[in-house]
């Protein structure tokens, strides 16, 4: 069984677009995975042995396979193509006249040899949009150096401002934390996505063209207010980065987040509460008067939140119009009615034939059918599928 | 800047944004070179036109890096008359992009169904916290509660720690996202002549970001939450330095690269440690390995040290404060950082173009913060063919406000 039914996509917004991913990195195949959910239909090109991302973790002990990798291969094809030797660089050749797109996350140093060189393939290929992922890019000073997640989200100036609220209370004197799992990488490879189309959008006026993404300037993009901040004169930092009032609570049962920025949410706050004596106080009515007295309305909320369980602090407080949520676990996600009623997840074969769940994309294009994605692909089985 | 050098040069969107996460996305639209039309009202200004109070900002804000390129009218969604005029602005758009709760463009008069009747191919872009359908549609909320319903704010945090809110890049990767798909219904429409209406949950792009996760969950797995570490890297961490509050960062892949950091730190011994001589064994003795790097690295410059072991072919880092980033000549390079200044504002940093084009090369920020209804000559006069008069009993009956 293949991984692709291309008669399931047929009214998905990319059929018809044909992307060429060579990728290492989570960025590059993330890119290719955000395109392929679109409807493209995306071949990996995988060395001799695989792709480096499926040995990644998390591994899934049943299934002997790399939790990651299923995720970011779901619903690709997969091509077994050694880039350095003649064949192999023939064979991408050959791909290349068919495909739309190509991602590539080579390093440069090893462009050349494996023939993914812009400029070769662009007098080769004019028409195709090649659109290099790399941890700095494939321009300026730094564009030789290499990144692991820890080491870009870090680049990114999102890394020094965490962990901010609760946890660099408890914890102020532990190191900076990283966002769980590859969060730099997935901005570099949605930038990626988005920078593709967007060339590809361009190809009937200008023709194919080289695209340059680095995953620090994603990090950096997606970190813009802090950058904004800077320019009003506040240099952030994790110890002192936080809502004045509002954050991460402990509750009964579990994490409460709670944010409220308007007047009516406030006051819907009071009420949540019960209306107690200190809430009552004339001067909390104005906004910058609760911001300065932030730590004291924490306090209270803190002790309150203390109290009460969390699922029904979380429910109230959404009848009352306060924006208040859960911090869920995976398998609340993964449970969760209101991601079941939208169809979030679906099927996918693992190796062994094991049955999980995955989610498909966190868009919906509602004019259009939900893909499917069968089966994670094995290596080389587009060959099988030749032969 | 020549616009039309951009590859979205010729895309026009009606743009009902507000706060971070729309607005984000159709910024990145604008810096690709589209046309895009900030419809916003005094009666209910956008956040940077305030105090953000919460946030400790008492002032409205002199720069907003979500709002460049964007032209800027005035229309009072409340009066029938405003949602018609909206609706003539969307007929002359590619895009409409809204990031209210669901229902409430519906209410306006302004759902999907509305704008189709007046563009039949429009790409209609909502941008929610819990997307158009489902039971929680109708929740109100923000960054940090995306991350805490879509699960990566649990998974994110010491191990031994609370959850960590994620916190404004968690509306912007919502707004690459939305982006992304943007361009896909795009070409869609291009391929079909159809309309699309692209709906992006920011929880669900929460979600998004703990995908490997959320397979394992489905398995009935419970998946572990792995502060800085990695399961198959050692040593990976943050490391202090010798100068306070100055962190490095490291990911040592293999052995090779072990010995290169053995080697550059100067710690010959430590070659022939059999508790780190493979990656087995130093994931096993990896508190072992940290207190070792701890010791080595107290007495290193942290920015040089990260050259160091770069050259060697060690992923190394140090943890950016926004300064660093500012000073850094290698994103000003590339134009992820550029300046930006005008009559009412010093110069400043802001973020550029999201990526780099070999052909379309004119991308990135043209002009800055609009002030409110600044381009309501060209929309309301040139675009929509509006007299002066017309405005002006539009503006006296607060359509126009």
């Amino acid at each position: 069984m293949l991984s692709d039914d291309s008669s399931q996509r047929s009214d998905l917004p990319l059929t018809g677009c044909r992307v060429l991913e060579h990728s290492r990195t989570v960025a590059a195949a993330y890119a290719g995975r955000l395109l392929g959910t679109m409807g493209a239909t995306v071949v990996m090109l995988e060395p001799p042995g695989g792709s480096p991302l499926r040995t990644e973790p998390p591994l899934l002990e049943a299934a002997k396979q790399s939790a990651l990798f299923a995720y970011l291969a779901a619903g690709k094809r997969s091509l077994l193509c050694d880039l350095r030797s003649p064949d192999g660089q023939q064979l991408l050749a050959h791909e290349l006249e068919q495909a739309d797109i190509l991602i590539d996350d080579t390093p440069l140093r090893e462009r050349k040899d494996r023939a993914v060189e812009p400029s070769d393939i662009a007098e080769r290929f004019p028409s195709l949009v090649h659109v290099s992922v790399l941890p700095f890019g494939a321009s300026g000073p730094k564009a030789d150096w290499d990144g692991e997640e820890v080491n870009l989200l870090h680049a990114g100036g999102e890394g020094f401002l965490l962990p901010n609220g609760l946890s660099n209370e408890r914890f102020p004197d532990r190191p900076p934390l990283k966002i769980y799992g590859h969060f730099s990488q997935y901005q570099g490879g949605a930038m990626a996505a988005f920078a593709a189309l967007s060339a590809w959008w361009a190809v009937p006026a200008n023709g194919g063209q080289y695209v340059d993404v680095s995953v620090q300037d994603a990090a950096l993009s997606v970190g813009a207010f802090a950058l904004q901040r800077l320019g009003d004169g506040s240099l952030e930092h994790r110890s002192t980065r936080r809502f004045r009032y509002g954050g991460v609570f402990e509750a009964q049962g579990g994490f409460v987040e709670l944010l409220t920025l308007e007047d009516r949410q406030w006051q819907a706050l009071v009420e949540l509460l019960g209306r107690p004596a200190w809430t009552q106080d004339q001067a909390l009515n104005d906004p910058l008067e609760r911001s300065r007295r932030g730590d004291e309305i924490n306090r209270h909320i803190g002790e309150w939140m203390s109290r009460h369980a969390v699922e029904d602090i979380v429910h109230r407080a959404q009848q009352l119009g306060v924006p208040a949520a859960k911090y869920r676990t995976p398998a609340e996600v993964i449970q969760g009615s209101h991601e079941r009623s939208r169809g979030l997840f679906t099927p996918l074969t693992l190796d062994e034939g094991l049955e999980a769940e995955v989610l498909i994309a966190p868009f919906q294009f509602q004019c259009s059918r939900r893909p499917a994605f069968g089966r994670v692909p094995a290596i080389g089985e587009m060959k099988e599928q030749t032969e | 800047m020549n616009r039309a050098l951009a590859p979205l040069n010729g895309i026009r969107i009606a743009d009902f944004t507000i706060h971070a996460a729309g607005p984000f996305c159709t910024q990145l639209l604008a810096q690709l070179g589209a046309e895009c039309i900030k419809i916003e009202s005094k009666a209910r200004p956008d956040a940077f036109r305030k105090p953000h109070a919460v946030y400790g900002r008492m002032s409205a804000a002199t720069f907003d890096q979500v709002s460049v390129n964007k032209l800027s009218v005035r229309l009072n969604l409340k009066r029938p008359e405003a949602v018609a005029l909206a609706k003539r602005l969307v007929a002359i758009s590619d895009i409409a992009a809204e990031s209210f709760r669901a229902g409430v463009m519906q209410r306006l008069g302004l759902g999907f169904d509305d704008l189709r009747s007046v563009k039949p191919d429009i790409i209609l872009l909502s941008l929610s916290s819990c997307g158009q359908s489902g039971p929680d549609s109708h929740f109100a909320g923000y960054a940090p509660l995306f991350g805490a319903w879509g699960g990566l704010g649990w998974m994110t945090g010491y191990t031994d720690g609370p959850p960590v809110e994620v916190r404004h890049v968690m509306d912007h990767s919502a707004g690459i996202h939305a982006a992304a798909a943007t361009m896909a219904a795009l070409h869609q429409r291009r391929r079909t002549g159809h309309a699309q209406h692209v709906d992006v949950a920011a929880r669900e792009v929460a979600s998004a970001m703990i995908g490997d996760a959320l397979i394992q969950a489905s398995l009935g797995m419970t998946p572990a939450r792995t502060g800085n570490r990695h399961s198959a890297m050692a040593p990976h961490g943050v490391y202090p330095t010798r100068q306070p509050d100055r962190w490095l960062t490291l990911a040592v892949r293999d052995d090779k690269q072990w010995q290169a950091l053995v080697r550059e730190l100067g710690s010959p011994a430590a070659a022939d440690d059999a508790r780190f001589a493979t990656i087995d064994a130093r994931l096993t003795h990896h508190d072992d390995l940290d207190a070792l790097l701890i010791k080595w690295l107290s007495t290193c410059d942290a920015d040089v040290t990260a050259e160091r072991l770069q050259r060697v072919g060690v992923c190394a880092h140090v943890s950016w404060s926004m300064q660093d980033i500012a000073n850094d000549p290698h994103l000003r390079a590339r134009g992820a950082t550029t300046e930006v200044s005008g009559p009412d504002l010093a110069p400043r940093l802001a973020v550029g173009a999201p990526a780099r084009f070999s052909k379309t090369r004119e991308v990135g920020i043209r002009r800055l913060t609009p002030a409110l209804g600044q381009d309501e000559d060209y929309v309301f006069g040139e675009l929509l063919g509006l007299s002066s008069a017309q405005r002006a009993d539009l503006e006296a009956r607060e359509v126009i406000l």
